[in-house]
């Protein structure tokens, strides 16, 4: 029973915490509500009786105000709002209004303005949730309004003030990975004025795409990144520069950090504390002038993996050309030190220290970016194509060093067996990768990296033989199916078919790759100078760990999960961790940049203030009946709930005022009761169901609706929106996730008079609070199995699972569930 | 495919043992390529049976000599990278026909050395010297009793010889 890293350390927002002791001073004060009533210039009018709901409003206890108007939420409607909160002592608000998501934002500010906490106005929509879907039965619908009036009143007289509160937001941004993505990030941020810490676990920057040489479909450098815009004119006469000439080091606030990886993290989002190791490099960056008199006299040689170990470098290097920093390091694995030390008594700058230690450098900054990229699957596993045991088996990233003119063989593409040049090419997609057996996933960029290289080739040496084995030929980029075509125009053959084995004749020293050609429908014996594996592209290698450290989460393949690719792309479900570029799928370079650039915002919004506020809508715990159990922290789709320690060894509940979205689905998991929201207490709740159900009106059976206030309540929305008809007997209550609702709330629904009862979220996968909405389903079937023990018809209770554009099946499940509910007749209650 | 259901028929295999993985084909062709059999004759391509069968060619697939070519080595199924069962969705289909009578001859032979001598291939005095010859003991007796038994009892009487010799 840990506690999660980091949590304790946050800061609190204590400003607000004194303004809260004073309102509650003003809570004690006696509800007075005003109720407005929107009748939409008189459109709504035609149908409910707004005489009637006015003199209904006004015989509730605790309204002290009731007005009509054509619209209540801008010009001289709100107007009226505000001077009755000013001048009649109105303190809560109660606004009959059409659009409830934008007027109650307009109306809650205009409120604030004048003095009253905006949180307690409670908005209603009787137009697409009452005159519109029952404009056929106007007298019912008019008997509904006064429903859901009284639900909207008796909640109001319940609310209370919500404060907001400061958390601080160091202006300092930690970017983890040294690559195009880490690189785009941390350029993007240091020019908007944050103080941007990059680390790279290798010597040098560039990654992946530095090795990669060109990227498609424009054949340019891959190692380009925008140029930096901030006073360096020079540079930004032209918009794009390979990194080593970018300016990059000359970013005023970006330091760079070479051989350092992340080992420890704590603090919270706008302040946390990064431990970063940095491995030695032997030589300093400062003094270093390139000028390579200590590879000429270094004796040690080494296989040089940056060059896929097709030749040898020296145990002091430097990755050419492309490179930052540009100064050399030495291999600790293969330099014999003090035994040797040539290098030291020969470098002119007296820059090599071969006494450098392994440092520990403290970072204090707001956010972190991760940009760790990904690599290149090893398909030595993949026994039926032999690599690594015949020579002349390659893959990509091996043939794009051949490819580059400052590579091992000066860009002429060779057999590793005998060195001589490879005439006939066969590219073998799909390896590894689309692959149940290895990477079930397609990894999306190796056919256009086949593609790429193919034609690299065809143009060099027109005469080469080069063949491409295909299952499909993905081409889904702007001028990507171009490329595909240009590559069948330059001659490169296309075989739809993948290759069952390679396999080596060493009289000839040729390799015969085996495929079927399905469109000939013949078996073909490719043969082959060099066969080009092209391979899957998996996670890096610390993928794992920096999670654990990070506390974020891997998705099933082993990438930095993204909490939503659409609704919240680059975000994790850690608050103030970003991620992007390959880190989170295998991707090219340009989208790499795009992805970086999009982290790079979200941090920057985060941040740009020196410090986060926000409405305290959060979740509070009464550690009076909190205890020991795990289910809050473990279900809160935030982290924002952690175990702290009492004493005794006895635990309790705390939440991050910071973290904390509000959803609510920690109460609908709390077995004592022990957590309710700020914004929606239980007391609300029950006072919603009891007079929602308080007023029928309709011939048949009443039905409640939970809703929660995302997809659900967009499909009740566009339900009457569209004008679909469902009955009046149908009444919704609205919940920010369903996740909150408890097996309790049903039950109270069947006491207080509902013949049945719906529960309306997002879709399972699709859930606004992610895992909402399949806590509600598993809430209804525990109910369903309660309410048969009681001998009540489990039929009476339904989730449904809908989207804004499924206002039709709202309408269509509302009609089944009364016409069901009827069939089974009124429900007794022993 | 006019007429064709081909969803039908892929249903029908799945849910038959064996059958579970056909739908996950992409048509990669690693079990041709890799098919001993395929090598030989262009009479069997396991990748072309799967999709015959996907796209409901229920007839061609099962009233053909081509699912009774396979061998049983398995290399197919060892290379899928879909994790294609395909020796076992063969024998799916070979079962499939074979309730449906569609039996080559030759293996109606077999079955009716199995229910008559207990044994799929006849034993001869040649072979019996042979097998003196080579220093193996003599054969034993079959039990015939016993196999008859087992057989009567998993229906594969029935199933042999309901429709005898309807495929050649």
């Amino acid at each position: 029973m840990t506690a999660r890293k980091g949590s304790s350390k946050e800061s609190k927002g204590k400003v607000v915490r004194r303004k809260r002791r004073e309102m509650k001073v003003k809570t004690v004060e006696e509800a007075k509500v005003g109720v407005f009533l929107s009748d939409c210039g008189g459109q709504i009018a035609k149908i409910l009786d707004f005489e009637a709901l006015t003199n209904f409003v006004k015989t509730v206890p605790g309204v002290a105000l009731v007005a009509r108007g054509s619209e209540f939420w801008r010009g001289e409607g709100l107007k009226t709002i505000v001077d009755a909160v000013k001048t009649k002592k109105i303190n809560r608000v109660v606004v009959a209004e059409t659009i409830p998501k934008i007027s109650e934002i307009a109306i809650a500010k205009a409120v604030e303005e004048a003095g009253l906490n905006p949180h307690l106005v409670e908005v209603l929509d009787l137009k697409d949730h009452c005159a519109w879907p029952h404009r056929n039965t106007p007298r019912e619908a008019t008997e509904k309004a006064k429903a859901m009036l009284l639900a909207a009143i008796e909640k109001a007289k319940l609310l209370e003030p919500v404060e907001k509160a400061e958390f601080p937001a160091l202006k300092s941004i930690l970017v983890i990975g040294g690559g195009i993505a880490g690189m785009q990030a941390a350029e993007d941020l240091a020019d908007m004025g944050f103080q941007v810490h990059l680390i790279e676990k290798e010597p040098f920057l560039g990654g992946l795409a530095a090795k990669a040489v060109r990227f498609f479909p424009t054949d340019d450098c891959a190692i380009c990144i925008q140029s930096p815009a901030t006073d360096l004119k020079t540079v930004t006469q032209t918009s794009r520069k390979c990194v080593y000439r970018s300016g990059f080091s000359e970013i005023p606030n970006l330091s760079v950090l070479t051989n350092a990886k992340v080992v420890k993290v704590e603090g919270g989002p706008g302040n946390f504390k990064v431990t970063v190791e940095r491995k030695p490099r032997y030589v300093d960056e400062k003094k270093c002038v390139a000028c390579d008199l200590c590879t000429s006299v270094c004796p040690v040689e080494v296989p040089d993996e940056y060059n896929a170990k097709l030749i040898k470098r020296k145990a002091i290097y430097i990755n050419k050309p492309l490179v930052y920093p540009p100064a050399y390091a030495i291999d600790a694995k293969a330099c014999k030190f003090h035994e040797c030390a040539k290098c030291v008594e020969v470098c002119p700058t007296k820059a090599v220290n071969l006494d450098q230690k392994t440092e520990h450098v403290t970072l204090n900054v707001g956010s972190i970016i991760v940009a760790t990229g990904f690599r290149e699957y090893d398909p030595s596993v993949i026994k039926e194509y032999h690599y690594g045991e015949y020579p002349d088996v390659i893959t990509h990233l091996e043939l794009a060093r051949m490819l580059d003119a400052f590579g091992p063989t000066g860009g002429v593409p060779v057999k590793p067996s005998d060195r001589k040049p490879a005439k006939r090419i066969v590219f073998v997609q799909c390896v590894g990768s689309r692959d149940r057996r290895w990477n079930p996933y397609c990894s999306s960029i190796c056919c256009m990296i086949s593609l790429k290289h193919a034609t690299l080739i065809k143009e060099a040496y027109p005469d080469a033989d080069v063949t491409i084995c295909y299952i499909d030929i993905r081409t889904t980029g702007r001028e990507h199916e171009y490329y595909y075509e240009k590559a069948r125009e330059m001659g490169v053959k296309f075989v739809k078919g993948r290759p069952s084995e390679i396999i080596h004749d060493p009289a000839t020293n040729t390799l015969i790759v085996e495929v079927e050609d399905e469109l000939l429908r013949r078996l073909l014996e490719l043969e082959a100078d060099l066969v080009v594996l092209a391979t899957a592209m998996v996670p890096s290698e610390d993928a794992k760990e920096l999670a654990q450290i990070l506390g974020i989460e891997l998705d099933q393949d082993g990438f930095f999960k993204e909490y939503n690719a659409k609704l919240r792309p680059t975000e994790t479900k850690r608050r103030g961790i970003f991620i992007c570029g390959g880190a989170v799928f295998p991707k090219d370079a340009p989208t790499a940049s795009l992805h970086a650039h999009s982290a790079a915002v979200k941090a920057a919004k985060f941040l740009m203030n020196g410090k986060i506020v926000k409405d305290l809508k959060v979740a509070v715990v009464n550690e009076d009946y909190c205890g020991n159990c795990q289910f809050c922290p473990v279900t809160c789709p935030y982290n924002a709930i952690t175990l702290e320690p009492k004493g005794d060894g006895h635990f309790v509940a705390k939440v991050s005022e910071l973290i904390c979205e509000g959803c609510g689905v920690c109460v609908g998991t709390c077995p004592v009761g022990a957590i309710e929201l700020r914004h929606l207490k239980p007391s609300q709740i029950s006072a919603q169901i009891k007079a929602l159900l308080s007023i029928n009106g309709t011939s048949k059976p009443l039905v409640l609706a939970f809703s929660c206030s995302e997809c659900g309540h967009a499909a009740i929305d566009s339900s009457g929106m569209g004008m679909m008809s469902y009955p009046a007997n149908v009444r919704v209550l609205r919940v920010p996730c369903t996740g909150i609702i408890q097996v309790q709330h049903i039950l109270e629904a069947f006491k207080a008079g509902a013949q049945g009862v719906m529960v309306v979220g997002c879709k399972p996968d699709g859930c606004h609070y992610e895992v909402g909405s399949q806590k509600a389903q598993k809430k209804v079937e525990m109910a369903k199995t309660l309410l048969q023990a009681c001998g009540i018809e489990p039929e009476r209770l339904e989730m449904f699972n809908l989207v804004f554009i499924e206002g039709d099946k709202f309408a269509e499940a509302a009609k089944a569930v009364t016409e069901r509910v009827e069939r089974l007749g009124l429900l007794q209650l022993a | 495919m006019a007429g064709e259901k081909p969803l039908d028929f892929a249903r029908e295999i799945t849910n038959r043992l064996g059958g579970e993985t056909i739908t996950r084909c992409y048509q990669c062709g690693t079990c041709a390529s890799t098919c001993p059999v395929a090598r030989t004759t262009e009479r069997y391509n396991p990748r072309q049976i799967i999709r015959l069968a996907l796209l409901g060619q229920r007839d061609e697939v099962l009233k053909g000599d081509s699912i009774w070519l396979c061998a049983s080595c398995y290399n197919c199924q060892e290379r899928c990278p879909q994790k294609v069962e395909i020796a076992d969705v063969i024998y799916a289909l070979r079962n499939i026909a074979i309730r449906e009578g569609n039996i080559p001859a030759i293996y109606t032979e077999f079955a009716a050395g199995l229910m008559s001598e207990g044994r799929l291939a006849p034993i001869s005095k040649f072979l019996e010297k042979k097998r003196a010859d080579y220093g193996l003991p003599p054969l034993k007796p079959t039990g015939m009793e016993a196999v008859k038994k087992i057989l009567a009892a998993t229906g594969f009487d029935k199933v042999m010889f309901k429709k005898e010799g309807a495929s050649q």
